[in-house]
């Protein structure tokens, strides 16, 4: 048997959705439960629904074999997991973002970056020399500039519809964020056969 | 920081008893070594990168000190010095904690671990690297793991010979070997578009990296440049060995472990259980090591984690 961590929220309906197309289905009562540990209708896998930045925890302890989150979980954690496959979904982009377009010549002194994506936006500025200070939220990023919380903001954009209601306008591409599998190390030794299966059933599904 | 208490306790002896006691029955000799040493040592034995994951403090003079993140430096300089008259090959095992900073994500406990390891110093070729692969399966086959185990081998020359080959800028070879670390497929073939190489292709496929023989015939096939080439040879001689010494089941071959080529120049190894997230063993041929303190000759050793074969052992025996 493997276990499947899924990341909540954005993920986890087009994470099913490919899973079904390779074959691996969780049956209508058991999605419409509210238990987070699932097996599907083989049992040869279960599913643990989990909030998106544990999924790495999950997997690289070994509790979970495999899981399914977003690039942009992944470059936020220092997990040392395998990742065989970009499932391609969910996909999203990294952006910097700002009121003012030129705001990354006009601001004056230190610029001040609110996002939920500290490393990210570390890594980000550090690349090229700007010196920055992070101001770390949970959520509704998109207010920090309006409130005057911070001249700009480091967040993950979907449509780009969040961002124009609240007057922000893309400054920077980061880069490009979709769903990754990953797998733990010793899972992918010890359950060779199983996690192959696994891998290939989601290639031929993609 | 972790407690170890009555059966437990008991358990975490067993272990390091059967440990030693097959090191003892290959005439490997115990030693202990300092827990605390010139922080010197340990960059010139590990390297900067991973010495700095060490402890590090200052005696009253300013003098830089770490608690050891390792055994195998300590016993690398004893053999280039105290050690530099005695006659070849030297056998050395020890069972002593070891201290290392750890990345949030990890247990804080994880601070400190006991390894349980042994050294070959003086010895090259296939019959050392042989025997640290019969004492690593003949420990794990007298620790009650059911056979739910697996020690990986490579070759690192292969890597390495690739690498050379498709003539890499440090940066992009480090993201090579990165992408065939975390054995990211799609990454790989993106980035090997860019060199003209029949040869990269061999690392293309991680799904063909890891397995029994076949994985090694897989390679033949896209692999002509001379460095690889003979690492191959000396990878399938000893797959022949474990062969014939009826092992195969508890060995696989893993062309994509590649996690610490700055350290290992031949034989790698990784050990896996069941029920543990990360490996609980590593080891290698490092012939590089003692001529960095003066004396520059073959060695081989491998480490187990005494601490993480414990928590296996404890967890199997609640659930049984």
């Amino acid at each position: 048997m493997i276990t499947i961590a899924i990341a909540k929220g954005r993920m986890q309906e087009s994470a099913l959705a490919l899973l079904a197309r390779a074959g691996i289905r969780l049956s209508e009562d058991a999605i419409n439960s509210r238990r987070l540990a699932l097996m599907d209708e083989t049992g040869q896998y279960r599913f643990i629904f989990v909030k998106p930045a544990d999924v790495p925890v999950y997997v690289e302890h070994g509790i979970a074999d495999c899981g399914v989150v977003g690039r942009d979980v992944l470059l936020e954690s220092e997990a040392d997991l395998l990742l065989p496959l970009d499932l391609g979904i969910a996909r999203c982009r990294l952006v910097v973002a700002a009121a003012d377009p030129e705001a990354m010549t006009n601001v004056q002194g230190m610029i001040r970056v609110a996002t939920k994506y500290s490393q990210i936006a570390r890594a980000h500025f550090g690349a090229r020399g700007i010196p920055v200070e992070i101001i770390q939220l949970s959520g509704s990023v998109e207010l920090a500039p309006a409130l005057g919380l911070a001249d700009m903001i480091v967040d993950l954009v979907e449509t780009g519809r969040t961002l124009r209601e609240n007057g922000l306008t893309v400054v920077e591409e980061i880069g490009e964020s979709t769903g990754r599998l990953v797998v733990n190390r010793a899972s992918y030794q010890l359950k060779a056969e199983e996690v192959s299966r696994l891998l290939n059933a989601l290639t031929t599904a993609m | 920081m972790r407690y170890y208490i009555g059966a437990e306790a008991r358990l975490r002896r067993t272990v390091e008893d059967v440990a030693m006691s097959v090191f003892e029955g290959w005439n490997y000799e115990e030693v202990i070594t300092p827990s605390v040493d010139y922080y010197d040592l340990f960059e010139q034995g590990m390297g900067q990168r991973e010495a700095q994951r060490g402890f590090r403090f200052t005696d009253n003079d300013g003098r830089l000190l770490a608690l050891r993140p390792d055994v195998t430096s300590s016993v690398a300089r004893m053999a280039a010095t105290l050690l530099s008259e005695r006659p070849r090959p030297l056998r050395f095992c020890y069972a002593a904690p070891v201290f290392r900073q750890q990345t949030q994500s990890h247990a804080e406990w994880r601070r400190e671990n006991t390894q349980l390891g042994c050294e070959l110093i003086g010895a090259g070729g296939k019959s050392a690297d042989l025997e640290m692969l019969r004492l690593a399966a003949e420990i794990l086959a007298r620790l009650n793991l059911e056979s739910r185990y697996c020690i990986t081998i490579n070759n690192v020359e292969i890597f390495n010979g690739v690498a050379a080959q498709l003539n890499l800028s440090p940066s992009a070879r480090e993201d090579f070997r990165r992408l065939i670390d975390t054995r990211a497929a799609a990454e790989l073939q993106r980035f090997l578009q860019n060199y003209d190489s029949r040869e990269g292709q061999v690392f293309a496929q991680p799904a063909q990296l890891t397995g029994k023989l076949a994985v090694i015939q897989t390679a033949r096939n896209l692999i002509t440049n001379e460095r690889s080439v003979a690492a191959l040879n000396v990878l399938d001689e000893l797959w022949t060995e474990i062969e014939s010494l009826g092992l195969q089941d508890v060995f696989d071959i893993d062309l994509g472990d590649v996690s610490s080529l700055d350290y290992y120049t031949g034989l790698s190894l990784k050990i896996f259980v069941h029920g543990a997230g990360t490996s609980v063993g590593r080891g290698g041929r490092y012939d590089g090591l003692t001529g960095n303190f003066g004396r520059a000759e073959p060695a081989v050793g491998f480490v187990l984690n005494l601490d993480a074969l414990t928590e296996v052992l404890g967890r199997k025996g609640k659930h049984d």
